[in-house]
């Protein structure tokens, strides 16, 4: 009697399993690399005197110096201090502002029922989906009949109008995690709305408005269409417009736009090292792991 | 201080949109002071809501509720003084254990010492002084039961509110919790109201169980009568385990003598015992631990489908010619298979008749009573 045809030797489990971990240190490496060797070279690039780096004919990627002279030339011949300064200024009041109208609105969608509130929610998500840059010229409208244009004001309320649809979206879903039973129990023993927010219902939701304030600060930070559009005045200029700005004359070479670049990447930087933990446990809640 | 309850004609419906759901439907209901009453019913019986609105977390949208001659119904919830435990048990998870519990006395301004001897006594009655400095995700799911009780140990409350507390605790911490729950009722003295859909825990824990259904009162009275004197047959069938069998009849009179009679039985009516006439169809109910293998004044015969053992005695669910479901609890059946005929009886005195409309007419004593005559 023939056998039954053989069916082609399969990998043993062990195989197949060590064949999966290799895959995922390979994606892993493949990833870190095309995440690290910008980073590297803008580091590089701007601790180094531009000198040093093209000395040779090329461009020398190990550091022979370190100096601090690109970022001497961008303090004496640019407005970098005070474009930086607008930065966090700006993203601080709109990191604010935009989560706060999210804490607010994520409780009150979950917590309150009103005519309109499923509308109200897929009015906000909706416009999330517009570029900044629809938004922009309505906003540059309103603000110039208003007087507002070359303001913090302006440009913060700006910021937030991009924030702020995923921001309360972001809440909305964090909130609903949150059991009403602890709020009712807090109700049951004596405490008010406000008390019950103030003692129960922020404390729980920490994680979420964490997320939502990193969020809403990215945004923020890394805007340039809305600081473009509001500030025309080179004083009011945000850290990324300034830099596109001056990165255009002949005296910043390399050298300036990496320790420029620099400085833009350090607040990111802090608060993703500080924050990390809350902005996992945040997204994981709202379905974004 | 503890209080009476008094719900008058309490109703409340749910609008969701353009639909009417009416949760609680007319509940009249006297609540003695200091006692444990239970709530019980199956899901969707309104018991839940009605404990809602005895914490003030759900509006009437009829009726009234009084603690003692106080009326409480539009009063909100901070000021009622009551205390709840809820079914998720609803620990902060960001306060310790002992901020857990001493959280309702913070609020009212408690001074921070006699808050802790405070906390501390209701940790050492509820065997939780270890676990006091931990955070509640720390904890087994029995130990934040007991926090939970704890922070409404605390406070002196009029009204102790329970709902569900144990749904989701294992059979064993659930009679120990249940032994707890009753200890603080004697020491707090104060009124309890517990919901539950486990009729075991309603009938040993309370002085009254009041059962719902479909947000109506079934019957509310103490465990024993419920169990004994079922105002219906849904109050005979919800309480009990396993469930009351019940067996269709037929009013017959033969001569002088009126009788109910089923399939393969034929139980003797007093004269004038029943307001029904001759061909009405009745029900008759019998609890499975009250029918005996060969023996009873009325006799059966079943076929049986399952056997469970259950120790010295086992429970045999079966059918009789007729299709009708029954089940028999009695010790030295463990040798039944299935598709085994047995023959089973019941005596007259531990029958309930029902009416067409379900509810009981007659009960065994006054089947006995009478003087009817036994034909077979």
């Amino acid at each position: 009697m023939a056998t039954a045809p053989r069916r082609a030797p399969r990998l043993s489990y062990r195989a197949q399993k060590r064949l999966k971990r290799a895959a995922l240190y390979l994606t892993a490496l493949v990833v870190s690399v095309f995440v690290t060797v910008p980073v590297y070279l803008m580091v590089v690039i701007a601790i180094q005197s531009p000198a040093a780096t093209f000395s040779g004919g090329r461009v020398n990627l190990v550091p022979a110096e370190v100096t601090l002279r690109n970022f001497r030339v961008l303090l004496e011949t640019t407005s970098t201090v005070r474009y930086f300064a607008n930065s966090l200024v700006v993203t601080a009041s709109s990191t604010v502002l935009s989560t706060a109208i999210a804490v607010a609105a994520g409780y009150g969608l979950t917590r309150f029922e009103f005519r309109g509130k499923r509308l109200a929610a897929r009015a906000v998500l909706f416009s999330y989906m517009f570029s900044p840059i629809v938004l922009a010229i309505p906003l540059y409208v309103i603000f110039f009949a208003l007087g507002l244009l070359n303001s913090y004001f302006a440009l913060t309320l700006a910021l937030t109008a991009i924030s702020a649809p995923f921001t309360i979206w972001l809440m909305w879903q964090y909130f609903q995690t949150v059991p009403i039973a602890l709020e009712e129990s807090a109700w049951v023993r004596g405490a008010g709305r406000w008390r019950t927010l103030r003692d129960v219902v922020l404390p729980v939701a920490r994680p979420g408005y964490i997320s939502a304030a990193i969020f809403a600060f990215a945004v923020a930070w890394n805007d340039f269409t809305m600081a473009r559009v509001v500030m025309s005045r080179d004083e009011m200029y945000t850290i990324t417009v300034g830099a596109s700005l001056f990165l255009d004359r002949v005296t910043i070479g390399w050298g300036e736009t990496m320790a420029v670049s620099l400085l833009i990447a350090v607040p990111p930087f802090l608060i993703a090292l500080f924050l990390q933990q809350y902005l996992l446990q945040g997204f994981s809640v709202g379905g974004l792991e | 201080m503890s209080t009476s309850i008094h719900l008058e004609d309490l109703r409340k419906e749910f609008r969701t949109l353009g639909s009417t759901h009416v949760a609680v439907d007319g509940l009249t209901l006297d609540i003695p002071d200091g006692s444990f009453t239970t709530f019980v019913g199956p899901s969707g019986c309104g018991k839940t809501t009605t404990l809602r609105m005895l914490a003030g977390l759900e509006t009437p949208t009829s009726g009234r509720i009084l603690f003692g001659d106080r009326d409480v119904t539009d009063l909100p919830p901070q000021r009622r003084n009551a205390a709840m435990v809820f079914q998720s048990i609803a620990l902060y998870p960001h306060m310790t254990v002992r901020e857990n519990i001493g959280y309702g006395l913070k609020i009212r301004g408690v001074s921070k010492g006699e808050r802790d001897a405070r906390i501390e006594e209701a940790a050492e009655t509820l065997q939780i002084t270890e676990q006091l400095e931990k955070m509640p995700a720390e904890l087994s799911g029995g130990q934040q039961q007991r926090v939970a009780l704890g922070g409404a140990f605390v406070q002196d409350p009029d009204v102790l509110l329970l709902d569900e507390p144990m749904s989701d605790l294992d059979a064993k911490l659930k009679s120990e919790l249940r032994v707890e729950i009753q200890r603080l009722h004697q020491e707090l003295e104060t009124t309890v109201v517990y919901v539950t859909h486990d009729q075991t825990e309603a009938m040993t824990m309370s002085d009254q169980v009041v059962l719902l259904r479909e947000g109506e009162l079934a019957q509310a009275d103490p465990p024993r009568r419920l169990f004994d004197r079922p105002r219906s047959e849904y109050v005979a069938r919800f309480i009990g385990t396993p469930s009351t069998n019940v067996l269709p009849c037929r009013v017959d009179r033969d001569g002088s003598t009126a009788a109910l009679v089923g399939h393969g039985f034929r139980v003797p009516l007093p004269a004038d015992a029943l307001p029904a006439a001759v061909g009405d169809e009745v029900r008759i109910g019998i609890r499975p631990q009250f029918l005996s293998p060969d023996a009873g004044e009325h006799r059966f015969e079943l076929t049986v489908e399952v056997v469970e053992p259950i120790g010295i005695e086992s429970v045999v669910h079966g059918r009789t010619d007729d299709g009708t479901r029954v089940d028999v609890v009695a010790a030295g059946l463990d040798s039944l298979r299935p598709g085994d005929r047995i023959v089973v009886g019941f005596d007259r005195e531990h029958a309930f008749v029902f009416g067409a409309g379900g509810e009981s007419v007659l009960f065994g004593e006054e089947l006995v009573d009478g003087r009817g005559r036994s034909i077979r």
